[in-house]
């Protein structure tokens, strides 16, 4: 992108770089500073040796996994949709989708609760996949249909030409343009879905059903705040979504390969 | 008409549908109380509380399976910050907790939710007798009495008004223990040369322990004043209270309260600002006497992230100086700090029941409350087993508890229960507010109409 | 949403065959439909039914009052406040994240060393749940933490604060916080958008001797036009329900200096037990997030050519 010719501005660049990236690094270090004080390397045993720990990271993976497939079949489905293809009042659905997305959490605490419980889905992992998957469905929507958006008609057209139906137009030509922005979207759901803390404190009775994001509760009382442990279980938790991340990297760096226009 | 056209109406109706359907299965049903409720000697108990800690708990649980073997109880704990977010749904519903605990005031009292909670007067009749309510502290009764019913059955009661100060701090400088605003003037001066903190109050965040700090100033300068503005007999607006705001503020500009008070929380900034022993003075309640004892302190310094060989501090209790200077004595006052609710609509009522009532109102259901020393037991006549509890340093701590133990049984003023949420938010607000600098006479009228809501 | 053809000699539309061999995509929308709208939807319509009644949540008995919360909103100092705070909330964390998140993207687009290590660097905010990072940010802040004494350790001890007790640079605190968290989000998504740009485009400019602020300016910012929209809205959406950071950093205080809808829905619902004026506000707040991206969405397509 930038020009990297000369030494100089290499360097320049560089440097540039590396300032702005240190105000985000210097919290994550204070935090692993955190969370190695007063026990260190002990803190992350106490963690670690919680006995429901591997059920809860389980159970968290379940939610995640999911979530995410719900989100990426409807998503892409309805970026599909709405960018390419016609529908009568198309904007008006679109704005009846993005409406989801307005609603606080809290709001939505009582109707929920209710609903789910109606339909025998309390205690279950379902009572928070649904509902995360549904909150989730409105924000990546949005971001894929932009997405789609930029790949050019002409592509749909000469596989239609083709001979292709709708279907496979999705499947063989559409669906491996949108790897970047679905690695994007797996991502962020990912995140979202793995971090998810009220709707599995609400719905979640038993530890046997219980997620990963509710192991600080068991380091913070009415008078006491282990925040030595707290900061342990984040950085663990934080894991396995740093990971998922750097391997799906270079996903995000294919963009319109100009060969398939070609 | 077209097929994508009744492609479209189809999807409309099948859109509205399910939100109907989703409207209509909750609007239906989940109100009335379920079948007999069951056994009174077995099932399974769920209990949601936001205290004790899963150890405590625990504890608790394997006592109470002693005497009731078949009564399984699962404890779920819930933080304090979601409690009441994560509670109100789950008793609307069918499936929610058996056994609750609630609060003496506040956004998750016995008061919020009297609708949800069992009327536990006949159990109580039956396990203690028809004179109950003299076995049990006075408090715990009226607080939890909701248009004549019962709604919880008081489980610990805490005292504050006290203040709490490092034993080894104030002997290492030779400063004696303040009574007046001008021995405290001079023991923070001292201090603070030093390079020390000297009182220290976290006003930020979502507790309100700076209302205890009012209500001390204000016992200080007119006593009863409190109790007369939750009454409705007096009014926020009076000189009293403006000059004890006054007070409370003179104590920031005279540098007797650290500095940064309203950006910093009680928990866990300034309780491990002081367990460290960066800051000599807090003023804490009855329950920090836990800190007493060497296990908790221990596990207080760890969580405060300090090395494990750290000096352990000798905390002591004192009285809460005579900041007006005409010669009030300094009170300390009390309130239940929780409650074991019933959920009404419980299957498993009548094993809930008995598991609430033994918390409550059994001796050993409440000695395991009293050594575990955070809190005081309600039931008359037990008493915390110091031979049981290893203390820091028991030649100066034991008699020091001992007596704010003598002292918290003979109080009798309340201490937050008849404060409803918005007056506490309020209240809070004007604390603030003065530590900042405004003036007193300019907060009080939002406090009076916070609480003439009643709110 | 407009369309942007990259390919030079492209040719627009030509609207009235298009449309008529367009295949229907109803089908293809119904399942993100089913399941939000389905599920969420009794959500709005319970909430806006609530808004219309002075009730605690909890006992048997409704007043109804019509519109006496709404009302009451508008004479609310602390809503007003509220309003004012999402205002610069939003105006200063999107321009700052806009801003950090192309030039990181653009950066990490060149030939420089250790990308993978930035990229993931910057990302890990995103990662981390705001309940466990928030203490971190307040012992940062507080008076005798992180910052005050990297302050006295470079000698500028007289620039030392109480930061967190002072409502203004509270709210700043806050956004600080937001912008730390979401710029990895806001730079994923430019990253992707950047690497759509056929590199031909960038040589040719450079070319014809086009510097680098001059190529962000006039090919990079074009052309990711539609994700700068996208983000607009989701940041507008996201700064009017704010909840979490002045939650747990500040929680709304001191003084409600950095009290945002979220947190007061969250107040007045569950500490003051006034569910039906939580409610009102949650459909104030519902109406502005709509019109915000209604407004953003219209006022970007402007002077952008539209394919249908």
């Amino acid at each position: 992108m930038f020009e990297t010719r000369r030494v100089r501005t290499r360097v320049l660049l560089q440097v540039l770089l590396t300032v702005l990236v240190i105000p985000f690094v210097f919290p994550l270090v204070a935090m692993v500073q955190g969370s190695l004080k007063g026990a260190g390397w002990a803190n992350y045993g106490t963690v670690l040796s919680l006995p429901l720990l591997p059920g809860f990271f389980r159970n968290s993976a379940i939610i995640a996994a999911a979530v995410i497939v719900i989100v990426l079949v409807c998503t892409m489905t309805a970026a599909f949709g709405f960018s390419k293809l016609h529908i009568r009042g198309k904007e008006f659905f679109f704005w009846l989708l993005l409406a989801c997305l307005t609603l606080p959490g809290v709001v939505l605490l009582s109707p929920l609760f209710a609903t789910v419980t109606r339909v025998g889905g309390y205690n279950t992992l379902w009572a928070v996949i649904l509902p995360v998957a549904a909150l989730q469905i409105p924000f990546t929507t949005l971001l894929a249909r932009n997405f789609v958006d930029g790949i050019p008609n002409e592509l749909l057209e000469a596989a239609r030409v083709d001979g292709a139906n709708t279907v496979r137009t999705f499947w063989y030509v559409l669906a491996p343009l949108t790897r970047p922005i679905m690695a994007a979207i797996l991502v962020l759901v990912f995140i979202n879905s793995w971090n998810e803390f009220l709707l599995a404190l609400l719905f979640l009775q038993t530890p046997d059903h219980q997620t990963i994001t509710l192991v600080p509760q068991y380091f913070v009382g009415q008078y006491n705040n282990d925040q030595t442990k707290v900061l342990a279980a984040a950085v663990l938790t934080g894991l396995p979504v740093v990971i998922a991340y750097i391997a799906l990297q270079r996903y995000f760096e294919r963009g319109l390969a100009a060969g398939a226009l070609k | 008409m077209s097929f994508s056209q009744q492609l479209r109406r189809g999807a409309l109706v099948a859109l509205a549908g399910s939100a109907l359907l989703a409207g209509t299965l909750t609007a239906c049903g989940g109100q009335e109380a379920s079948g007999d409720g069951g056994s009174a000697t077995s099932g399974t108990v769920n209990w949601w509380s936001w205290t004790p800690d899963n150890d405590l708990a625990g504890r608790e649980i394997a006592a109470f399976n002693q005497e009731y073997p078949d009564i399984k109880v699962v404890y779920k704990k819930v933080p304090i910050d979601n409690y009441a977010a994560v509670l109100r749904p789950a008793l609307a519903s069918s499936d929610g907790p058996d056994v609750f605990t609630v609060n003496a005031s506040g956004s998750f009292s016995g008061t919020t939710f009297a609708p949800y909670a069992l009327d536990l007067t006949a159990g109580t009749k039956k396990l203690l007798g028809d004179d109950w309510q003299s076995k049990v502290s006075p408090i715990g009764v009226k607080a939890f009495t909701v248009k004549g019913r019962l709604v919880a059955s008081a489980w610990a009661k805490v005292g504050a008004g006290n203040m709490w100060i490092n034993k080894e701090t104030f002997d290492q400088y030779g400063v004696k223990v303040p009574t007046n605003l001008a021995e405290w003037q001079q023991a923070c001066d001292t201090f603070r040369a030093n390079g020390l903190g000297c009182f220290r109050e976290g006003m930020g965040g979502t507790s309100g322990f700076v209302i205890d700090t009012l209500h001390s100033i204000m016992d200080s300068a007119q006593p009863g004043l409190w109790s007369n503005l939750l009454a409705g007999k007096a009014k926020w607006t009076d000189a009293g209270v403006v000059q004890s705001l006054q007070i409370l503020q003179d104590l920031t500009t005279s540098k007797i309260l650290d500095a940064g008070a309203t950006g910093i929380q009680q928990y866990p900034d300034v309780n491990n600002d002081f367990l460290t022993g960066k800051v000599p003075m807090v003023q804490m309640g009855t329950w920090y006497q836990q800190y007493a004892s060497v296990p908790s302190l221990t596990a207080a310094l760890e969580g405060a992230g300090v090395p494990a060989d750290t000096k352990k501090i000798t905390i002591m209790p004192i009285s809460f100086p005579d900041v007006a200077g005409k010669g009030n004595p300094s009170t300390l006052f009390t309130d239940p700090d929780a409650g074991q609710a019933v959920n009404a609509k419980s299957k498993v009522r009548n094993a809930a029941e008995t598991f609430a009532l033994w918390l409550g109102d059994t001796t050993n259901g409440q000695q395991v409350v009293a050594n575990n020393l955070d809190e005081f037991p309600t039931l008359k006549g037990v008493d915390v087993q110091f031979d049981k509890v290893t203390l820091v340093n028991p030649s100066v701590q034991e008699p020091a508890l001992k007596d704010l133990t003598q002292q918290l049984s003979s109080a009798t003023e309340a201490r937050s229960y008849g404060i409803g949420a918005q007056l506490s938010a309020a209240i809070v607000q004007a604390c603030q507010q003065v530590t900042s600098g405004k003036k007193p006479g300019d907060v009080v009228g939002a406090v009076q109409t916070a609480a003439a809501t009643g709110e | 949403m407009t369309t942007l053809t990259h390919r030079p000699g492209a040719t627009t539309a030509r609207p009235s065959r298009r449309r008529l061999q367009r295949p229907a995509g109803l089908p293809w929308i119904l399942p993100a439909l089913v399941v939000s709208v389905g599920l969420l939807y009794y959500c709005i319509f319970y909430t806006a039914y609530l808004s219309t009644l002075d009730w605690d949540g909890v006992s048997p008995l409704k007043d109804s009052v019509g519109a006496a919360n709404y009302v009451k909103m508008v004479g609310d100092p602390v809503f007003r406040g509220a309003l004012w705070h999402t205002l610069v909330f939003f105006v200063v964390s999107l321009v700052v994240q806009v801003v950090l998140g192309i030039v990181f993207a653009c950066l990490l687009h060149s030939k420089l060393y250790l990308k993978t290590f930035y990229k993931v660097l910057i990302f890990i905010p995103v990662v981390l749940a705001t309940a466990t990072v928030a203490p971190v940010f307040r012992q940062i802040y507080a008076p005798d933490g992180t910052l005050n004494g990297l302050l006295g350790a470079v000698g500028l001890g007289s620039l030392q604060h109480t930061w967190l007790s002072d409502p203004t640079i509270a709210l700043l605190i806050v956004i600080s916080v937001q912008v730390w968290q979401s710029t990895g989000v806001v730079f994923v998504l430019y990253f992707a958008a950047i690497g759509q740009i056929p590199p031909e485009m960038i040589e040719a400019a450079r070319l014809d001797g086009a510097g680098n602020l001059r190529i962000i300016a006039s090919i990079v910012w074009p052309s990711v036009r539609g994700t700068t929209i996208a983000i607009t809205i989701l940041t507008a959406i996201g700064s009017l329900k704010t909840f979490d950071i002045p939650f747990l950093v500040t929680s709304g205080g001191p003084s409600y200096g950095t009290e945002f809808l979220g947190t007061q829905i969250y107040r007045v619902s569950i500490s003051f037990a006034q569910v039906g004026y939580g409610a009102a506000l949650s459909m104030v707040l519902l109406v502005l997030a709509l019109a915000a991206a209604v407004v953003i969405n219209v006022g970007g397509r402007r002077g952008s050519a539209t394919d249908v």
